[in-house]
């Protein structure tokens, strides 16, 4: 399981979110990491030992795509998967345009967010 | 042969002669007297019977005193003879005149010299005057004197009865002629009041465009106002027939009008009812008609009754329903827009929730050997997680839901909280800090609690939106709750945003009115058609930093006698619940 060793980063400021998908992401043979906000991610998070990143879109302070952009700011090309609860097809279509690996729209099932990591990690 | 006769008793006969023609000559003059004063008043009379009777006779004094039958002062004329012009003054005649003259001494002492009297009665009992002559020689009046002035007495009191007659028909004649003039006046004033009161009926028909009309039914004679003729623009001068009435019509309604004339031959009583007219330039009018059934004096059946031309508010009432239902609609339609953001959110975060630990427990349960601690573990957050969009569908259920407005009991704290949290996810994504100040002592209102919220919800996003361009500082939307002086209910959202706009603050709560490209500007006409709904009252106002602040107040006990306003000439609206309290809260 820990062999593929890939670290999944989850900022989110929906607590239930924080508290499953890192469990899901175990499960499903990744190590996860969960923040509440933006912030807290580019604070405490080992950034360079990030493979991919799981994202809100809608976050109190800095959203989703603001922290992408602070990441390229500091040229850490991390893969982005974006996840929101609501987004619709014009906020999809512009955020891969703009870059980022998938668009979840939740609810989201196991399989699709396994196809997006997996799209995300090949991106990396 | 009067040869033959002794001197002396021809020279009698001769004096005998003379004093006979003389006493003719008397008579006639007397006999005269009518034709000099047929026609004129009684005193006329008098003075003309004293004139001729002192001229006539070798009289001294002549009096009269006439009675004028209506019980008045007694007229008195005196005439002094020629011989004693001067001497007698005609104040003592008068006197000794005074008291019953019937009775009067046959002599009376005047001035030293005796002065014989003779009284005479005008009429039988001297009901009409008395007549009195004196004369200062013993044996007056002699029996022609005496014969003259009974004829003379008798004349003047046949003239004075037909003078009296004369003056009571006069009399009689000029009231007949006042009264009839008072009438004459009266009804000439009734007449113009009449004619005021058609010009006014004819006004007023003009102005209400009503007309009047009144049918007999019998011989089918149809009376019109000129307002009526105008209405079906039919020419003044013909009289109408019930074939006219029926060639303007509407096609569609003369089914109608045959029932409504039908029972109303049959049944002599009232009727109202509306029809429509299709004119000759295929225009359409509403008329709406009541008439009431009387009988005529001749017990005719009449039917009079009053024709309104409601056209103008049939189409009023046509646009504004329309309107109405454009409203509720489109009210309904953004109201959903609003939240469908919302409910995407708070239904969504749920059901990820869900479906991400029932994939994980299902995982776990798979595994070799299964992690039942942490399958129970994550079936425990799936159920919580339901439960949790379970309540977030309620609460939409409860707005979406739609009764009949409802008058209820409602905690506008309770209702506010609700609100917020089902607007937290815009809040968030818009990075907008909310913050609610709630008064905890706040009395429930009556109203639609639904209907409220969704004023709060219309509230919150334009203070969302206000503040949504905010980079320097904090996007910051304060909502409270509280009570005015006035003792009413009120909750105001403040945002830090750019603020109003003065020019457009009269302009802000009509429909259609938006300073949004993406808003169809409906929120705040209906909010404020809500609040009113209440009894309350919903303003703006500019803050005195940044910002402006949305509030309303709605009273405790609403007066149903909510006054309609508009937001004019940029001054806050006042309503008389919640007139004298500050704009700001």
């Amino acid at each position: 399981m820990t062999s593929r060793a890939v670290v999944v980063a989850v900022v989110d400021d929906d607590e239930s979110v924080r508290e499953s998908l890192p469990d899901l992401l175990r499960e499903l043979g990744y190590a996860a990491q969960a923040y509440a906000s933006a912030e807290e991610f580019l604070a405490a998070a080992d950034l360079g030992a990030i493979h991919a990143l799981i994202l809100d879109i809608a976050m109190p302070g800095m959203s989703g795509p603001e922290l992408q952009q602070e990441l390229r700011r500091r040229r850490l090309t991390i893969p982005v998967v974006f996840i929101t609860a609501n987004g619709d097809a014009a906020l999809k279509r512009r955020l891969l345009a703009e870059g980022a690996a998938a668009c979840l729209i939740k609810p989201f099932s196991e399989t699709a967010l396994q196809l997006a990591l997996d799209a995300a990690l090949r991106h990396g | 042969m009067s040869e033959s006769r002794p001197p002396v008793a021809e020279d009698r006969a001769v004096d005998e002669v003379g004093r006979l023609q003389r006493c003719l000559r008397d008579l006639l003059s007397i006999l005269a007297l009518p034709a000099m004063w047929s026609g004129r008043e009684a005193t006329h009379l008098g003075h003309t019977l004293l004139d001729v009777l002192v001229a006539l006779l070798p009289l001294d004094v002549a009096a009269v005193r006439l009675v004028d039958g209506e019980g008045g002062e007694p007229l008195e004329m005196v005439r002094i003879g020629a011989a004693q012009r001067g001497a007698i003054p005609s104040e003592q005649i008068t006197m000794m005149l005074g008291g019953e003259p019937m009775e009067l001494p046959a002599a009376a002492p005047l001035e030293g010299m005796e002065l014989f009297l003779a009284p005479f009665p005008l009429g039988l009992h001297g009901e009409v005057g008395h007549l009195v002559v004196g004369a200062r020689r013993p044996g007056f009046p002699d029996a022609d004197e005496r014969l003259l002035l009974n004829v003379a007495a008798n004349q003047a009191a046949i003239g004075l009865r037909e003078a009296r007659l004369l003056h009571e028909q006069r009399r009689v004649a000029s009231e007949l002629d006042a009264r009839v003039a008072r009438r004459t006046a009266e009804l000439a004033a009734a007449n113009e009041e009449l004619r005021r009161s058609e010009a006014f009926l004819a006004e007023g028909q003009q102005l209400t465009t009503t007309g009047s009309f009144a049918w007999r039914v019998a011989t089918g004679e149809i009376t019109w106002s000129d307002q009526l003729y105008r209405m079906f623009e039919f020419d003044r001068s013909k009289p109408v027939t019930l074939t006219d009435i029926g060639s303007r019509v509407h096609p569609d309604d003369l089914p109608l009008l045959y029932h409504m004339l039908t029972r109303a031959e049959a049944e002599a009583s009232g009727f109202e009812y509306e029809h429509r007219l299709l004119m000759p330039d295929q225009s359409v009018k509403h008329l709406h008609l009541v008439a009431h059934a009387r009988r005529t004096r001749d017990g005719a059946l009449e039917y009079i009754g009053a024709v309104q031309d409601v056209t103008e508010r049939r189409r009023s009432e046509e646009a504004l329903g329309r309107l109405q239902s454009e409203l509720a609609h489109m009210a309904r339609i953004t109201s959903l827009g609003a939240l469908t953001a919302s409910i995407a959110h708070e239904v969504n975060q749920p059901l990820s929730g869900i479906v991400t630990n029932a994939s994980t427990s299902l995982r776990m349960l798979a595994a070799d050997p299964p992690n039942v601690e942490g399958a129970l573990e994550t079936a425990r957050r799936t159920i919580r997680d339901a439960k949790r969009a379970s309540d977030v569908i309620t609460r939409l259920r409860a707005l979406f839901n739609r009764k009949a407005v409802t008058s209820e009991p409602v905690d506008l704290n309770e209702a506010a909280r609700e609100v917020v949290a089902l607007s937290a996810a815009e809040m968030q994504r818009g990075r907008v800090t909310l913050r609610a100040e709630y008064d905890e002592t706040l009395p429930a209102i009556l109203g639609d609690r639904v209907q409220l919220q969704q004023v709060m919800l219309n509230l919150l996003r334009n203070a969302v939106d206000a503040v949504s361009g905010i980079e320097d500082r904090t996007r910051l939307v304060v909502l409270r709750t509280g009570r005015d002086e006035a003792g009413n209910v009120r909750l105001s959202v403040e945002d830090s945003g750019p603020g109003l706009d003065p020019d457009s603050v009269p302009r802000l709560f009509e429909a259609f009115y938006s300073t949004k490209t993406g808003g169809m500007g409906i929120g705040l006409s209906v909010s404020r058609t809500i609040i009113e709904g209440h009894g309350g009252r919903l303003w703006a106002a500019p803050n005195e930093g940044h910002g402006a602040t949305f509030a309303f107040a709605i009273p405790l006990h609403p007066a149903r006698a909510v006054s309609k306003y508009r937001g004019d000439g940029g001054s806050l609206p006042t309503v008389n619940t919640a007139a004298t309290q500050e704009p700001r809260p």
